[in-house]
């Protein structure tokens, strides 16, 4: 950790840490997926605390003189009857883990074949550390439940504080009186000779998450979701090696218990490509422990390239958040990715197709490669108000996809009629608009991303205006989470909030509402970056449509791939099926025969899937604006 | 004296189509007797360049070297004065005409589609900035010129007849380039010269991954693919796919150019296609003024459209 | 060795280019300039010859936008660049003139340009630099490998069809094509080099560039003069159906 970089987490530490552990006592962390999983969990999770308690009072039990004289009464009873059921608890999710582990042996547990793993974990390291790290607690909370129930033996009868223990009772009855003593001490040493045994095992452990995980949890990141650090070192930016990581990202690995529900949500894993978040958190964690003598020296410079993560998966990652907002113990592998790209853009290494994109990006403004005279070309027809010339109280951010992309301006040209026919002072900047550089930043063009939003940010100091608002998520993440940190403080507003403001102050009538069900997909950086949920499914139940949730919906949305400049690189060859196309078979298996969208991309990523899945027929992909321009009863003007 | 010089190019012992284009422009122009400049054996084919009036043999090596051809020429325009040099707006041309205007202190006009004698000199028009830009220009006399291929009507030039060959007493080459070998095309899985439908992609196609859909278009209008430079350049086709100058010149039944501007380079290698039609989404592109028939519009959106129909 | 690359803005083409009130010359009010594409072919071509040990000196004149284009060159990789400065911005034959007085008191192995650009009306740098210079010259070159004392070097003709030449150094070479896209310059990394390198300054006399025509007028060509434009993709495929090959 120490040879990590700097980041700042200590303040407010009192409240970080009492939050923390609230929320482990409750088990929040776990809560957004597999629940059968978390019952069990809670099992073992509340049994193994009891159990530090237990361990203690057993120790006292051999040690102290006359404990029994002192442990007994109403509190000793209590604590005998938790102890005993709680054995009962951890042994049966232990078992429930063992089985799940080695016997069902569930898919989302494998890595793709692709993945980079370090030689430790290729061995099946996982795997034998799962098995000694749940015999230990077996044999550990095993013995001792035994050895409850030998004590009543011992003590000759059924205890109805220890009802489990007596249930065993009978095993022992016939048992010799010293074998018995022999066995009862047997089962002590076995239960707490275990820990003394399994001390130095410990750390280097996936059971160690139980000491690290709430320590991560409140050293948690708390910038925006939506802001990423600024680099630390201009000279050298982001990182290969775990030595130039921030340190809680160094922590991560340890909290880490290896339960992949990341590599679950990853669009990139679903696919087919090389990435696994959480093999990337194992590799760096065998990695440490391989090199524990030397990570201090010249292991945390190793690249992590050569054993964490390979450049494939590195440039298959869609910043989509799901695997930082899944980690039950708060790791965030997604930004160690978007550190290693920022050490490779830097050193020139990228595809080469994102090489033409970004300088694009650098000489146009957009990542079309288009003249930026023509962003404006869809506003043809439909005087529109130049931002740059008078006062406006929206300053419309339109953004390159709703510029430039082919399947999104008639939507654009949407939402201008509909802000036109609700009466809304609007205006755009035109050609003085440069992409927002969201997905410049994460794919690690620091540089550029900067050059884009000082030109966004010098262009917008000279208009007036009371907000900013657009429609792409990515736009809206950037202005509104990363600006500010470069001096571009705005009130910026996303279109679906707009419309419900719009529609529940009157301004928008909705005298034509539509009829049946659909479906609506949350952006990622609008849902899980921003938090907006509400906004946009209120639009859509206003305008008349009954809303079907698909099962992946709201903070577990799924992406659509497109995120974190995907859009702009070609398909890994290893993808089985576009995270697209999956989740157009997701809408249909909920029979939804409208998918609904509020972000460009989107509507490009999705109106192409529905024909490459050949589901066009079935499923038609439309824009939120859609919705509210005919309920509007909007005549469009022919561009 | 006065009058044109030509420089006559040749490969592989066949004049260039660009010599007789040049031959036909010297005749048109009224400005004088045009003498032709060959190289190598070259003029013994001298037959074949019946309209000029005489034919300079400035010797040299068969295979073309750019040092002792340059030096060739200038030393013919020593012995003979021309009003105007006509050279290609070739590979070669670029090597010769330089050093050439150097030696004289003669002024140089590259990128010409048209010459026209005027009083005391030459008006010239040149297609510049990748052909979206006509730039006419007035020259005094002497001068030289780079004609672009394909600006002039070769027939015209195609004369048989026998003129006069003067040998031509040209100074030792300096040897500081010197030719080694011919490289001949791999062979590509397609001869796109002989295809009768192309659908051609440029640099409008954005990204790789697009290839594919083109392909599929081209699969179905039982076409074969080729494309511009930049597209070979960028690695994502073989060179034996390359329309153009440097590329191959081909003649189609159709030719369907999608994103391609059409930079004159391109249209170099395509203009003689019996029906060519072009798809770009900039409306001032220059592959409109040689296409017959035009589409402003998405690539990607049209081929989609016509991919679905056709299947 | 030593390798000097040249460098040179020209106007944008995904910009409109317009002509101005005189219509004789470009509108430069909305013109955008870049980086010559041939040039940067050529330093990359300089950038995969040159070793540990060799220096790569990127040189441009002087002009709006062009300390950019050298700090994007050190980005890349080349060792140092040099700004001409004192000289008027003209055409190609004033450009070569300017940069053989640059050139002079240096000892370049090789020299590299892109082999044309989209505005050298006068006729080719390359060629033009190596006349003024007495040192050999090949264009359209696709690819160069160093020997003893020279280089060989392809040329490309038409047809796909390439020549091989040795040629003696120091020589001057026009670039059409390096052997790998023409690498990216992070932004990152350009502001690093703004911050941390300088470009050296070099005055050069003003010159003349000889003997020269003059531009008369400036106009786009006549657009679609023959194409007829279609609606949409159904009359493109009618069309191609009446061509009989839908």
């Amino acid at each position: 950790m120490r040879q990590g970089q700097p980041a700042d987490r200590s303040d407010k530490l009192p409240t970080r840490f009492a939050r923390a552990l609230l929320e482990v006592a409750m088990q929040k962390p776990l809560a957004s997926a597999r629940p059968l999983v978390n019952i069990f969990h809670t099992f073992i999770f509340f049994g193994f605390s009891f159990y530090l308690l237990v361990n203690v009072v057993d120790v006292l039990e051999a040690f102290v003189p006359n404990w029994e004289t002192i442990w007994q009464g109403p509190l000793a009873d209590g604590f005998n009857l938790l102890a005993d059921l709680f054995s009962v608890f951890v042994l049966v999710g232990m078992l429930f883990f063992l089985h799940r582990r080695f016997i069902t042996k569930p898919k989302v547990l494998e890595f793709n074949s692709n993945v980079l793993l370090h030689p430790g974990v290729a061995a099946g390291g996982v795997r034998r550390d799962s098995l000694i790290v749940g015999g230990f607690i077996l044999l550990h909370v095993g013995s001792r439940w035994v050895g409850s129930a030998l004590q009543l033996a011992e003590a000759g009868g059924p205890d109805p504080w220890l009802p489990t223990a007596s249930i065993l009772l009978p095993l022992f009855t016939e048992m010799e009186p010293g074998l018995l003593e022999q066995t009862i001490r047997a089962t002590w040493w076995l239960a707490l000779g275990l820990i003394l045994l399994f001390i130095p095992y410990f750390p280097r452990s996936k059971h160690i998450h139980l000491m690290v995980a709430p320590v991560n949890l409140a050293l948690r990141r708390e910038t925006p979701r939506g802001a990423l650090d600024a680099v630390q070192d201009p000279a050298q930016p982001g990182s290969t090696t775990l030595a130039g990581l921030p340190w809680p990202q160094v922590l991560d690995a340890f909290a880490c218990i290896m339960c992949t529900r990341c590599h679950e949500v990853c669009p990139a894993h679903e696919s087919g490509t090389p990435l696994s978040p959480s093999a990337l958190e194992i590799n760096k964690r065998y990695h440490i422990n391989a090199h524990a003598t030397e990570v201090a020296a010249s292991g945390a410079r190793q690249n992590m390239l050569e054993y964490a993560i390979s450049p494939d998966a590195v440039w298959s990652c869609t910043a989509c958040y799901a695997c930082v907002q899944i980690c039950p113990v708060g790791n965030e592998p997604m930004h160690d990715i978007l550190e290693l790209r920022r050490s490779l853009v830097f050193d020139g290494k990228m595809p080469d197709e994102l090489g033409e994109v970004l300088r694009s990006l650098d000489e146009q403004g957009n990542s079309f490669g288009e003249s930026n005279r023509r962003r404006s070309k869809w506003t043809r027809k439909l005087n529109i108000k130049d931002a740059r010339k008078e006062a406006v109280d929206l300053l419309w951010f339109v953004g390159d996809f709703a510029s430039f992309n082919q399947s999104c301006t008639a939507t654009t040209r949407k939402v201008a009629e509909v802000l036109t026919a609700a009466g809304v002072d609007f205006g755009v900047i035109r050609k003085g608009e440069r992409s927002a550089g969201n997905d410049v930043r994460r794919v690690g063009e620091e540089g550029l991303f900067e050059s884009l939003a000082e030109q966004n940010i010098e262009l917008l100091e000279k208009c007036e205006f009371d907000r900013i608002m657009t429609t792409d998520p990515h736009t809206y993440n950037a202005l509104k989470n990363e600006y500010p940190a470069l001096g571009g403080e705005y009130e910026v507003v996303h279109y679906s909030t707009l419309l419900v403001e719009l529609i529940e102050g009157g301004a928008i009538q909705l005298e034509q509402p539509l009829a049946g069900n659909a479906t609506f997909h949350d952006p990622c950086y609008l849902g899980r970056y921003n938090g907006i949920y509400d906004a946009p499914r209120e639009v859509i139940e206003r305008c008349g449509l009954a809303l079907v949730e698909m099962p992946r919906n709201r903070e577990n949305s799924f992406c659509c791939g497109a995120g974190g400049g995907q859009i702009w690189l070609n398909d890994h060859d290893d993808m089985t099926q576009r995270p697209s196309e999956m989740r157009i078979e997701e809408a249909l298996s909920v029979g939804v025969s409208r998918f609904l969208v509020a972000c460009p991309k989107d509507m490009t990523m999705y109106s192409d899937a529905a024909k490459t899945s050949g589901h066009e027929e079935e499923i038609v992909v439309e824009d939120i604006i859609d919705l509210v321009h005919s309920a509007m009863g909007i005549e469009g003007v022919a561009a | 004296m006065s009058g044109v010089l030509v420089v006559c190019e040749h490969l592989s012992g066949e004049f260039a189509d660009i010599t007789f284009e040049l031959l036909a422009l010297a005749n048109s122009l009224g400005a004088g007797d045009v003498s032709a400049v060959t190289f190598g054996s070259m003029a013994g084919k001298a037959s074949e360049l019946g309209s000029a009036a005489c034919v300079i043999d400035a010797g040299c090596e068969d295979e073309y070297n750019p040092e002792s051809y340059a030096a060739a020429v200038s030393t013919a325009v020593d012995a003979h004065s021309p009003d105007l040099i006509l050279i290609g707006s070739t590979s070669m041309g670029m090597d010769i005409a330089a050093p050439v205007a150097a030696a004289h202190g003669l002024p140089l006009v590259a990128y010409c589609t048209t010459v026209e004698a005027t009083n005391g000199g030459f008006a010239c028009s040149s297609s510049l900035y990748g052909g979206k830009l006509g730039v006419s220009s007035q020259v005094s006399s002497p001068a030289v010129a780079m004609v672009l291929p394909g600006s002039c009507d070769g027939d015209a030039g195609r004369v048989a007849g026998s003129p006069a060959v003067n040998e031509l007493a040209i100074p030792e080459s300096a040897g500081k380039v010197r030719f080694n070998r011919l490289i001949e095309p791999e062979a590509g899985d397609v001869d796109i010269t002989q295809s009768g439908v192309l659908v051609a992609i440029g640099r409008g196609i954005g990204s790789k991954d697009d290839i594919e859909l083109v392909a599929e278009l081209a699969e179905l209008l039982d076409a074969d693919l080729a494309c511009s430079r930049p597209i070979v350049d960028a690695g994502w086709m073989e060179k034996s796919r390359q329309v153009g100058k440097s590329g191959f010149k081909v003649k189609p039944r159709v030719y369907i150019a999608l994103g391609i501007s059409g930079a004159p380079e391109h249209i170099e290698g395509m203009k003689n296609s019996a029906t060519i039609i072009a798809i770009n989404s900039d409306e001032d592109a220059p592959i409109f003024d040689v296409a017959h028939y035009g589409l402003t519009e998405d690539l990607f959106d049209v081929c989609e459209e016509l991919v679905e129909e056709l299947e | 060795m030593k390798i000097a690359v040249l460098l040179k803005m020209v106007p944008d083409l995904v910009e409109e280019l317009e002509v101005d009130s005189t219509g004789k010359a470009l509108d430069t009010e909305e013109l955008k300039f870049k980086l010559n594409e041939f040039d940067d072919h050529a330093l990359e071509e300089a950038l995969l010859l040159g070793g540990e040990e060799d220096e790569v000196v990127a040189l441009a004149l002087e002009g709006e936008g062009n300390e950019k284009l050298l700090f994007t060159a050190l980005a890349k990789g080349a060792s140092r660049a040099v700004q001409l400065t004192g000289v008027q911005p003209g055409g190609s034959g004033e450009q070569a003139t300017a940069f053989a007085a640059a050139l002079a008191e240096s000892s370049f192995d090789l020299i590299l340009t892109g082999v044309q650009s989209v505005d050298d009306r006068e006729g080719q740098l390359g060629p033009l630099l190596a006349a003024r210079m007495g040192l050999p010259c090949v264009s359209v070159v696709t690819g160069v490998s160093v020997t003893d004392g020279g280089a060989t070097v392809n040329k490309e003709y038409s047809g796909g069809v390439m020549a091989e030449f040795e040629v003696t150094l120091p020589a001057v070479l026009g670039i059409q094509s390096a052997q790998q896209p023409p690498r990216y310059a992070p932004v990152s990394k350009v502001r690093q080099m703004q911050q941390t390198a300088t470009i050296e300054s070099l005055t050069v006399g003003g010159a003349g560039g000889g003997a020269e025509s003059e531009v008369t007028a400036m106009a786009p060509p006549e657009v679609g003069a023959s194409a007829k434009m279609l609606d949409d993709a159904a009359a493109l495929l009618e069309v191609l159906r009446g061509e009989g090959v839908a």
